[in-house]
């Protein structure tokens, strides 16, 4: 008998701790959106819940990561910001845990009436076509992070790509006019993810093109935990480093950002010494590599959402594939260590590659 | 081998025993789960509040999302279906007194052998979906075999193995999936998809592998307690040295214990390639393996118990996107709750607040290392 | 007669070592470095496995109090802005998860292996839901050559210019065999493990060393999480321990429940994602890396099966002592 007696009143103490919570959090939840552990809980940005059907609303579904990833779903989750700022809407984000809820994940968007759905990662690929095809007629427009599309084009999907190759490149030809010591590397997430693939052989043909007799060395990790493993990272990096390698590219997540901290810990780093990083400006997401931080090879993920979000506004987005662009990041703190030559040189580059009159030949074999 | 101590053997795994069958003491087994799950809840409740948003909302949005929309359920059935067939893969080793925490891998391999069955070969649908079932349940059979054979034959625990062999699986399918089994002409990492005869069908918004599911989950409740199969199960679950004076082979049990094991969990991938992802693709069946743990000991080893449980998680794994969009509140969430939930479930806080005049005995479902 | 084969590999290895350091100096010490340093979470938390065994009880969640440790010594760092509380904080942490696992494995009598998972999957839970980004620890910890020592050619540079974490899991297998195999307390501590009754009868306290021994082994899972997030990778990010806990136990296995065997084990799992890494930089051969990352588990089962007979785990392991 007691035992009831028990059970029932841990269920009462349970639901009168759940109505507590209720009443006396009423006054926390409203506007503050910097509480407990997370620093963005509710979508956070310019933003927030989306009013009603007159309001211009952007849903973000993130790659199986999270949007402080400190890489592309953090970019275009930035983007997505950026874009309802600009437009006076409304962006909110769902955060993948299971790639088989893309669908499911889209559709919370979908049911509650957004305009424009934002699907970062080429793994989404065909669940955003799937999805955009069922939307045709019905005024949502998607745009797909890192998602090339093949023929047949679906109206309503614009696929928001970069040619990653074209930013190694950029990067590696820096390389390799800064290197002193003929050597430069790179930390890379796994080869069987494409972009990441670009960005290693980008690098190599970019390196070579600015001086051939530069050894270059590839390292990619494992697939497995390929874009969560700092630690192999760092002492990839630091190997690298011993063998005489003196600029380094780090391109893999957190893996990639665990060579560029390393990197910032050699002596001469910001001297002798320097790291690349990549997607974003790194100086700002990875700032304990601020010091060795050469550049970072740059794929204007966060603008190109954004720009393609205002297109979609007043119903220009293009559909089909649309390039955004790549470049280097500013040099920050390394500015003084490059040589105006080099500068001007690599400034040529970035604008030969933008304007087709430099290729890469970069294919994924 | 470890003499299993009958009387500490207590979390109801093993055929209700007739003398102690009568109401009164059938109702911890059923009050202990449910204590605990709303107990988690509670401290979920809590981490929900501290991010400042009303727990009963959360509570609210995350399960009425999932089973108030056709999609949400069709998602909760999809979602339960490999939590089922994972926690039976569970329960049946801990009836055998055998720890598989190899479900995780033995799902992998039959998921990417149902994969291969499903795309290399044209069959009318009638022969094809019952062999890429039945190879991809063959495949998990196979893999978690190596650990009963270990087992069975060289004493060597089949914790280790399974840990070990989990992570051989990720490995290699992997590399499977990458090189080999590769689909043609695009940059994934994944198998080409499988043919329509293959493809296990949904009806309405019922997919058949959840029924299936749930047909396993009630054949084995009928199995392991009113076979002689499922009574050697338990007899060498509860005490190896009565069931070899019985004349049961040990161990032939072992291996075949730790066969239907893998060939639940292997069922579970093989499920999920067929039905859901209609190819096998790494990324896409992440952690399903250890929620089986979660969901065997939640359900206290009873087959017919485990599609409560997996529906559970199922639907707050269903219900956490519509968390995140409406409140905020990080999916993570939920991870959270399931371990506390686990701790209580197994942890003998609760059974002690609960039976405070009872002198609990604690489970021990598994032996050692290699003894 | 095992031992004898493991020799005969060490010497193989050291031979082929010097055989390399002849035609390439650089090559050779940055891969040896690498992969020592790919041991030493390794070493560290195979130790605790060790530690916790050899008393009796199995710890499958080392990769959770790894994985918390390290969260709250980078967070304890990056938030008070002092590395050495945060490594303290980071250490301490490993020792109350070990108190956690000792009060539920041994106090409570749970089952081992529940217990151990539960850390485990709470430790993930947890670490993800209040991570935050944004936090940058204040600086870096030293690297210290030890003079003399570190100008020996070849050992120097790769054993004698190190971080402190890296000396402490050098150092700490040997320490560990000396007390396990040369005191009292290794003497009490391998009898609970192996015959709790016996030891219980000449006057040990069975449950009082367990739960001791579990939870002081719980420091060394807090210096390899506080290891990796301050000394090596210099930073934390959600699940980045990548299953290294568990690795470590099939190093426990391989070393036999030795902590030299241990070491030697783990240098050697070290020792072939240096040379994979390696091999695929100079384009020689690349391996699939699949291959790489899965033999540490494939050698363990292959020598389980092989010499199950003659190598074993402490007989009382995984069992709860009950008092006749």
């Amino acid at each position: 008998m007691h035992r009831k007696i028990v059970l029932a009143a841990v269920a009462a103490s349970a639901l009168l701790l759940a109505a507590c919570g209720g009443s006396s959090s009423d006054s926390a939840s409203s506007g503050s959106s910097e509480s407990g552990g997370s620093s963005q809980a509710a979508g956070g940005g310019g933003e927030g819940d989306c009013p009603g059907p007159d309001a211009f609303c952007i849903g973000l579904v993130t790659d199986t990561g999270k949007v402080d990833d400190k890489s592309f779903n953090q970019s275009a989750w930035e983007g997505a910001k950026e874009a309802a700022k600009a437009t006076g809407g409304y962006a909110k984000y769902i955060e993948t845990v299971d790639p088989k809820d893309y669908a499911n994940n889209m559709n919370q968007f979908i049911s509650a009436g957004y305009d424009v759905i934002i699907t970062v990662g080429f793994l989404m690929g065909e669940a955003s076509v799937e999805a955009a095809d069922a939307q045709k007629d019905k005024g949502t427009t998607f745009i797909g992070v890192d998602q090339f599309q093949a023929d047949p084009i679906i109206p309503n999907l614009t696929g928001l790509v970069f040619s990653e190759d074209k930013a190694g490149y950029a990067a590696g030809y820096l390389a390799g006019l800064m290197t002193k010591t003929g050597k430069t590397g790179a930390v890379l997430g796994t080869d069987t993810v494409p972009p990441v693939k670009l960005f290693g052989e980008g690098y190599k043909a970019g390196a070579l093109a600015a001086n051939p007799n530069v050894e270059v060395t590839l390292v990619y990790h494992a697939p497995d935990n390929a874009f969560n493993d700092p630690e192999w990272g760092a002492a990839e990096a630091k190997k690298q480093l011993a063998q005489g390698a003196d600029i380094i590219f780090g391109a893999g997540g957190n893996t990639g950002n665990g060579a560029l901290i390393e990197i910032a810990k050699a002596a001469g780093a910001g001297e002798t010494i320097f790291c690349i990083g990549v997607d974003t400006d790194q100086y700002y997401t990875v700032p304990q590599a601020q010091k060795c931080l050469l550049t970072s090879a740059e794929k204007k993920l966060r603008e190109g959402t954004r720009d393609l979000i205002i297109l979609a506004k007043d119903g220009k987005a293009p559909g089909g594939n649309y390039f955004g662009l790549t470049g280097l990041a500013p040099y920050h703190d390394t500015e003084a260590a490059v040589p105006d030559d080099v500068k001007k040189k690599v400034e040529e580059v970035v604008k030969g590659l933008d304007a087709g009159t430099i290729l890469t030949n970069v294919t994924l074999g | 081998m470890s003499t299993m101590d009958p009387s500490r053997t207590d979390l109801g795994f093993s055929d209700p025993d007739p003398r102690r069958s009568g109401p009164l003491d059938r109702i911890p087994s059923i009050v202990l789960p449910i204590v605990s799950v709303l107990l988690a809840f509670a401290v979920g409740g809590i981490l929900i509040w501290l991010q400042g948003v009303s727990p009963l909302r959360a509570y609210a949005v995350l399960f009425s999302n999932a089973l108030g929309t056709p999609e949400g359920l069709l998602r909760v059935m999809e979602k339960s279906t490999p939590l089922i067939l994972t926690g039976l893969a569970v329960t049946v080793g801990l009836r055998a007194g055998l720890f598989n925490i190899g479900a995780q891998g033995q799902l992998l391999v039959g998921a990417i052998g149902a994969a291969w069955a499903g795309y290399h070969f044209q069959l009318p649908l009638i022969v094809h979906l019952p062999f890429a079932v039945l190879f991809g349940m063959l495949c998990g059979a196979a893999w978690a075999s190596i650990a009963g054979v270990l087992r069975a034959y060289r004493s060597v625990s089949e914790v280790i193995t399974t840990i070990m062999l989990n992570a051989i699986a990720i490995a290699l399918v992997d590399y499977l999936a990458s090189e080999p089994l590769k689909e043609e002409g695009q940059p994934l990492t994944r198998t080409p998809a499988i043919a329509d005869s293959a493809a296990l069908p949904v009806f309405g918004i019922v997919p058949s592998g959840f029924l299936l599911a749930l047909a396993v989950a009630v054949f084995f409740g009928w199995y392991l307690t009113r076979t002689t199969q499922g009574f050697r199960f338990n007899t060498i679950g509860l005490n190896p040295s009565a069931a070899r004076y019985a004349g049961i082979s040990v161990k032939g049990t072992i291996v075949l214990a730790m066969a239907v094991s893998g060939a639940l969990a292997g069922l579970g991938g093989a499920i999920e390639t067929l039905g859901v992802t209609g190819r096998f693709e790494p990324a896409f069946n992440a952690g399903l393996g250890f929620d089986g743990i979660t969901i065997a000991l939640l359900a206290r080893a009873n087959p017919l118990a485990t599609i409560p449980a997996a529906l559970l998680i199922g639907t707050m794994r269903t219900g956490a996107a519509a968390l995140q969009f409406q409140t905020g509140i990080e999916p993570e969430v939920v991870d959270v709750i399931l371990a506390i939930t686990l701790l209580f479930v197994s942890a003998p806080i609760v059974a002690r607040l609960l039976f405070r005049n009872r002198n609990i005995k604690q489970t021990t479902v598994t032996s050692g290392w290699g003894s | 007669m095992r031992a004898r084969y493991a020799y005969a590999l060490a010497i193989i290895i050291g031979v082929a070592i010097l055989v390399f350091y002849a035609m390439d100096q650089v090559r050779t010490v940055s891969v040896l470095s690498f992969s020592l340093r790919y041991a030493v979470p390794l070493i560290l938390d195979a130790m605790v496995g060790i530690i916790c065994e050899r008393s009796g009880v199995i710890n499958i969640g080392i990769e959770g109090q790894m994985l918390m440790s390290a969260f709250a010594g980078f967070f304890g760092a990056a938030l008070t802005g002092n590395l050495i509380l945060g490594t303290l904080i980071g250490v301490g942490t490993g020792m109350i998860v070990g108190a956690f696992l000792a009060v539920g494995a041994v106090t409570w009598k749970m089952d081992q292996i529940i217990a151990g998972t539960v850390i485990n999957i709470l430790a993930v839970g947890l670490t993800s839901f209040f991570y935050a980004q944004g936090n940058v620890l204040p600086g870096s910890t030293p690297i210290v050559a030890i003079p003399v020592l570190s100008d020996i050619p070849l050992v120097g540079p790769v054993l004698f210019e190190n971080g402190l974490f890296t000396y402490a899991a050098l150092i700490i297998p040997l320490v560990l065999w000396v007390l396990l195999f040369k005191t009292r307390w290794g003497l009490r501590t391998r009898a609970v493990g192996e015959k709790p009754s016996a030891a219980d009868t000449s006057g040990v306290s069975v449950q009082g060393l367990r739960f001791w021994n579990v939870t002081v082994a719980g420091l060394l899972a807090g210096m390899a999480g506080a290891y990796l997030a301050i000394e090596a990778a210099g930073t934390f990010e959600r699940g980045f321990t990548a299953g290294r806990g568990f690795t470590a136990l099939a190093i426990m296995i391989f070393g036999a429940w030795n902590p030299i065997g241990a070491l030697g084990a783990a240098f050697f799992f070290g020792l072939t994602q240096g040379l994979a890494s390696q091999l695929q930089a100079d384009e020689v051969v690349a391996i699939p890396q699949q291959f790489i990352n899965m033999l540490p588990y494939v050698l363990t089962i292959v020598l389980l099966a092989i010499v199950s007979g003659r190598i074993k785990p402490p007989a009382a392991v995984g069992k709860p002592y009950e008092k006749d």
